[in-house]
């Protein structure tokens, strides 16, 4: 479709124009044909009213993107704080979870040594008790042989003396016995 | 009396191969898009942790269209679709509204005249397919296969309605902005014509409004189909009937 209004004058404009019958590139200085009064005014209220109400709108976005930013920016700080917080009582109880550690391994050392002396001197004793058992049993068995030889020696005499003396032998024996008498009193 | 003229159907062809491109669509798109892309460079240049000036806004606009995103695909789901309904959004906007705020008409082309990009059914229907492509895209990347479940779900009956609405929705998203700011720009033009000062600025401000929603439309009806061609339940159009 080509519509193609004419007003009197656009002879005119081409004239002004400098043109022929094909138009070039170029300026159309014609303020009215192009709508250029318009435009400003146009521009100039959207400038105007555009200005209050999208700064409005900016200004208000940028007051919101702020107050989150230091929002969030204090709640990093909390955050930090109480992180330091945590952190040092964590130092802390490593601290003391250290310091116990080692106490308990010195007290277990402790009793193991107080252990192992008792058990010392517990086994020195048993040994000791032991050994004078082992001792008095030792005596005990020597007596009780010595008896026995004594009896021995005793029931041999007894069987010979039933079996009789002899009157050589009685003499023998009293001489001796008087003999032995003398130098018992003479030592 | 004054003189002027509106050209309508006009366009300053660039011959490239055997494609007749149209000129002014692309040298205004491309300023469009270095628009876009110095306001990114300039606003993300020295990010500071309290945005500040420029950054503030260009922030504001990011989770503007992020907004747009969550709001049809999805908090989960939303973020790797944000680029693409923000692009959409951002170019549509910033075209629409240079077209109105730009005194183009200062400038001479041999033919045709400098105005927004999406004032050519060539622009729309080509963000229009994107849209197609990228919401069946979404959709089988998702769901693989079974993508196509959703033209039987709930009735089988309802296959054909369900192929036709693919072709609908491009057809609708690109006539409806075509449509829209191209009559803006006609009334303003005609207004122009006739009487120059004053009388056209209510309704360049009408378009200002009228653009804006239509940006908007676009990138929210091009999220919700994303979304609608991710969801799980089948669930019928929310947006089409919202919006038109």
């Amino acid at each position: 479709m080509s519509i193609h209004w004419t007003i009197f004058a656009s002879e005119l404009a081409k004239e002004l124009a400098g043109e022929g019958g094909h138009r070039g590139f170029g300026l159309n200085p014609n303020i009215l044909e192009t709508n250029l009064i318009n435009i400003v005014i146009i521009l100039g209220v959207l400038i105007y009213a555009g200005r209050g109400l999208v700064g409005n709108i900016l200004q208000q976005r940028r007051q919101t993107i702020e107050t989150a930013i230091v929002d969030a920016e204090s709640r990093q700080q909390g955050a930090l704080a109480a992180l330091a917080e945590q952190q040092q009582k964590l130092a802390q109880t490593q601290v003391e979870c250290e310091r116990l550690l080692a106490q308990a391994t010195e007290d277990a050392k402790r009793a193991r040594e107080e252990i192992l002396a008792e058990v010392d001197r517990d086994i020195a004793r048993l040994r000791e008790a032991a050994e004078r058992e082992i001792a008095s049993e030792q005596r005990r068995v020597g007596e009780q042989l010595r008896r026995q030889a004594v009896e021995q020696a005793l029931a041999k005499v007894a069987a010979h003396l039933e079996r009789g003396v002899g009157a050589d032998a009685q003499y023998q024996l009293l001489d001796r016995s008087i003999a032995a008498l003398e130098k018992g009193a003479s030592s | 009396m004054m003189f002027a003229a509106i050209e309508v159907g006009k366009h300053f062809y660039w011959q490239v191969g055997n494609l007749k491109l149209h000129g002014q669509v692309l040298i205004v798109s491309w300023v469009v898009i270095g628009v876009l892309a110095i306001a990114t460079a300039l606003a993300s240049r020295n990010p500071q942790r309290v945005p500040g000036g420029f950054q503030n806004l260009m922030e504001y606009a990011l989770e503007f269209v992020q907004g747009i995103a969550k709001e049809q695909i999805g908090a989960k789901e939303y973020r790797n679709w944000t680029p693409f309904v923000g692009s959409l959004f951002l170019f549509i906007f910033v075209s629409n509204w240079l077209g109105i705020l730009v005194p183009w008409k200062l400038i001479e082309l041999p033919e045709g005249e400098l105005a927004a990009p999406t004032n050519d059914i060539n622009t729309t229907v080509a963000l229009a397919l994107t849209v197609s492509v990228t919401y069946f895209w979404a959709g089988l990347s998702r769901k693989g296969l079974r993508y196509f479940e959703r033209y039987v779900q709930p009735f089988p009956v309802m296959l054909p309605l369900l192929v036709l609405e693919d072709f609908t929705k491009p057809l609708s998203l690109s006539f409806r902005l075509f449509g829209n700011i191209l009559a803006d720009e006609l009334v303003v033009a005609v207004l122009v014509l006739l009487v120059p000062l004053i009388v056209p600025l209510p309704l360049m401000v009408l378009g200002l409004f009228a653009s804006a929603i239509q940006a908007l439309i676009f990138a929210t009806l091009a999220a919700s189909y994303i979304g609608e061609a991710m969801e799980d339940h089948h669930e019928e159009e929310h947006g089409e009937a919202q919006h038109a």
